[in-house]
């Protein structure tokens, strides 16, 4: 990559919860570029919003303002189909509570961005393909053996893996990961960013994590930090088409 | 593809759907049963009144003095080509109201009846007579078979009252008496007797296991009085009965006697007069209301041109009024049984909050979402409706043994045949209102899935994902 595009860039992001008539403002008028193949940590306090950035860049959500451009393409306010298709083929999500579905089995569920895809014929035309990748994902995270085991017969990181080959199946570009390590120990979370950090490294797989944890987080990794609904330091007011800097902060400093 | 998948998990692991299928199954299940009977009971009343009814009936207006020269009428009709191409035969009817006397044991018994004269061969031929003979079955005759003429005669001897006292002839000028006239040998009258007229239905069976007991054996007497058709005078008359007209059905069992029309016109001082021509049409003939119109067109009002519907048309408007009014009633079970349908499925979309939001957050779109929870109604359905057609068609199929076993089981008699005269519960399952029941639920199952298929396809994924 000689000319770097981010390839996914917010502008102006603005989002602000109503209830009762009380408005509970999140996000302030963010900025954020993401460059192709970044490892990128965003942390911050509870209740910062990081969860509620996650949702719009991952078109989960909508912005009340701002945009949002992935590849070049704004997604901000595209039809819900779009979204959809962007969501089933382009990104990836995997969860703190891994979010499998209880009835499936691992397989199924590593499955299911192709199953939500394909139609009835397509599925049958291309199962065995289908099936081959999960299985060589599920290898891939360490789950080779577990493929019919149901999610309650599985631990909390043997989930959190299946949930991983599950986002990975439909080759995304983005995997966005939402404190994917908050409800296993340490030992395991510290598997588990390492599979995404091999992921990162060896597949040019861009990431967006979400952690508290600081210890997971790696030199290398850009870390952004939220902060009144925006991204600590960074002026508000940049171009959309310029560059943060891939900052190499350690983490103890940006603390 | 996924919907499918899903559909099929959800309905293995939720025994709660169990709920919404077994009430479907039961609704559907009723629904055929009943109709089934219900059909039964009101095609085979169809079939006897029809096998009864001639086809089409020239009625008098007036039921008592009729109308003259049925031969005449008849040659009229048999004159046009058009009716003579469709009509198969006739039949010169006389009916009127008449009193049975008769003595069975000790007692003398009355009842009303209505008299029928008619002539054996042509009322055959209509049919719907002939057919229904106990004793002479397809061979209609006024006659008595030699042993009932002797029991006939047997029983007259023992009963000199009904005997013409002799005229004792006394010498006289010691002549000897004349020689008595020679008398003519005396041939009674005969009639055939309704069943119901002439046996009663025992509670007990007798050791042959017959139910029925007869009151009037053949050769036995019986006295008929009607009016005649000069001022109304009361007329009477003997006659020995020859036959039963069985026809099952127990309007007509216990109502008719018939007796030769040429005898009863006597009787009644009415020679050449009828009530009625019965008419029946040629097999495969479709234009009935031609031929009601046709007929009517050649006699210009001068009598009622009447088809065996419009004779019966009030019972089975009552009929088919009562098996209405009971779908609708019926079809009420399903409709509870898809409010049980929203109730568990509601339930089942706020169980299933997070997992929407996961298959939204990979990609799902509302209609897909929308789409599993109709798939699992429409499934629901399917399948009630499966079973439940599966076991009311067991029901209908067996129900006289089911019958059978729930009156020994609870000693009561659930079908009377006492009542119906039918030996059998009739039942008549219809592939079209099976389908329809079917059809029905099934639309019922997936109209009640919409509303928490829509809730669970607009859930808004970020607020389903944060669900606990
Ligand atoms: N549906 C909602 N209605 C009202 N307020 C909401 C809603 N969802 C989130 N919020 C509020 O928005 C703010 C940001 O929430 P968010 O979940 O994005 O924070 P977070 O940084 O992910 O926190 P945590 O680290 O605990 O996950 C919180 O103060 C929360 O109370
Ligand atoms: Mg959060």
């Amino acid at each position: 990559m000689t000319t770097e595009f981010p390839l996914l860039a917010a502008r102006g992001l603005t989002k602000a919860y109503r209830r009762h008539r009380i408005e509970v403002p999140v996000l302030n008028g963010l900025d954020l570029s993401v460059m192709p193949g970044e490892f990128l940590c965003i942390v911050g306090a509870s209740g910062s919003g990081k969860s509620t950035l996650l949702h719009l860049l991952g078109t989960l959500d909508q912005p009340d303002q701002g945009t949002i451009l992935f590849d070049g393409e704004r997604i901000d306010n595209v039809s819900i189909r779009r979204r959809d298709q962007l969501r089933n083929q382009s990104f990836g999500f995997i969860f703190q509570f891994y979010h499998l579905l209880p009835e499936l089995t691992a397989l199924e569920n590593v499955l299911m961005p192709r199953l939500i895809q394909a139609s009835v014929f397509g599925w049958l035309w291309k199962q065995r393909e289908y099936r081959r990748q999960a299985m060589e994902l599920l290898d891939l995270v360490g789950l080779g053996e577990r493929i019919h085991h149901r999610p309650r017969e599985m631990s909390g990181g043997e989930m959190q893996r299946a949930a991983i080959a599950r986002a990975l199946m439909s080759k995304p570009r983005i995997l966005f990961a939402d404190e994917p390590t908050g409800n296993l120990d340490e030992e395991r979370g510290g598997e588990i960013v390492q599979l995404l950090r091999m992921l990162n490294r060896q597949e040019g797989l861009t990431i967006i994590m979400v952690t508290h944890n600081m210890e997971l987080v790696s030199p290398t990794d850009r870390v952004v930090r939220l902060v009144k609904g925006r991204v600590e330091g960074a002026s508000p007011t940049r171009g959309l088409n310029s560059i943060e800097p891939r900052s190499g902060v350690p983490l103890r400093k940006a603390l | 593809m996924y919907q499918l998948l899903l559909c099929w998990r959800y309905l293995r692991t939720r025994y709660l759907a169990m709920v919404c299928i077994v009430s479907v199954m039961l609704g559907v299940a009723t629904l055929i049963v009943v109709n089934s009977v219900m059909g039964g009971f009101s095609t085979k009343l169809r079939e006897r009144l029809h096998g009864l009814l001639s086809d089409v009936v020239l009625e008098a207006y007036d039921p008592v003095y009729g109308f003259a020269h049925p031969e005449h009428k008849m040659a009229v009709i048999r004159s046009d080509p058009f009716l003579n191409e469709r009509i198969e035969a006739m039949a010169p009817t006389l009916e009127i109201f008449a009193m049975i006397q008769f003595s069975y044991g000790q007692s003398d018994l009355a009842r009303p009846v209505r008299l029928i004269g008619i002539e054996p061969e042509s009322r055959s031929r209509v049919g719907g007579f002939a057919e229904f003979l106990v004793l002479n079955k397809n061979q209609a005759k006024f006659e008595l078979t030699p042993e009932a003429r002797q029991y006939n005669e047997m029983r007259n001897r023992f009963k000199p009252a009904m005997q013409p006292t002799p005229i004792a002839f006394e010498s006289v000028d010691g002549k000897p008496p004349p020689d008595q006239p020679p008398s003519r040998e005396f041939v009674p009258e005969c009639a055939i007797l309704g069943y119901a007229i002439s046996h009663y239905r025992a509670d007990n069976p007798d050791e042959h296991g017959n139910h029925d007991v007869r009151l009037l054996q053949p050769g036995d007497d019986v006295i008929l009085t009607t009016i005649s058709g000069h001022g109304l005078k009361p007329c009477n008359a003997r006659f020995a009965v020859c036959d039963y007209f069985r026809s099952e059905m127990s309007e007509y069992d216990s109502n008719y006697v018939f007796v030769p029309l040429e005898y009863l016109q006597k009787l009644r001082t009415m020679e050449g007069r009828v009530t009625s021509i019965q008419i029946r049409l040629k097999d495969g003939v479709t234009d009935r209301a031609a031929v009601v119109q046709r007929l009517k067109q050649l006699f210009q009002g001068g009598v009622q041109v009447l088809t065996w519907e419009d004779k019966q048309g009030a019972l089975l408007a009552a009929i088919s009024i009562e098996k209405g009014i009971l779908n609708i009633l019926l079809f009420l079970i399903i409709a509870v049984a898809g409010f049980g349908i929203l109730a568990i499925f509601s339930m089942i979309v706020v169980e299933k909050t997070r997992d929407i939001g996961i298959m939204k957050a990979l990609g799902a779109s509302n209609g897909g979402i929308l789409k599993i929870f109709l798939g699992y109604g429409l499934l629901l359905g399917l399948l009630g409706a499966a079973l439940g057609t599966v076991l009311g068609v067991s029901i209908t199929v067996y129900i006289n043994e089911i019958e059978h076993f729930l009156a020994h089981a609870t000693g009561q008699e659930i079908f009377p045949r006492k009542v119906y005269y039918f030996d059998k519960i009739p039942t008549d399952i219809r592939a079209w209102q099976v389908a329809l029941v079917n059809l029905g639920s099934v639309a019922i199952a997936v109209l009640f899935s919409v509303l928490p298929a829509l809730r669970a396809s607009l859930l808004h994924p970020v607020r389903a994902l944060r669900y606990e």
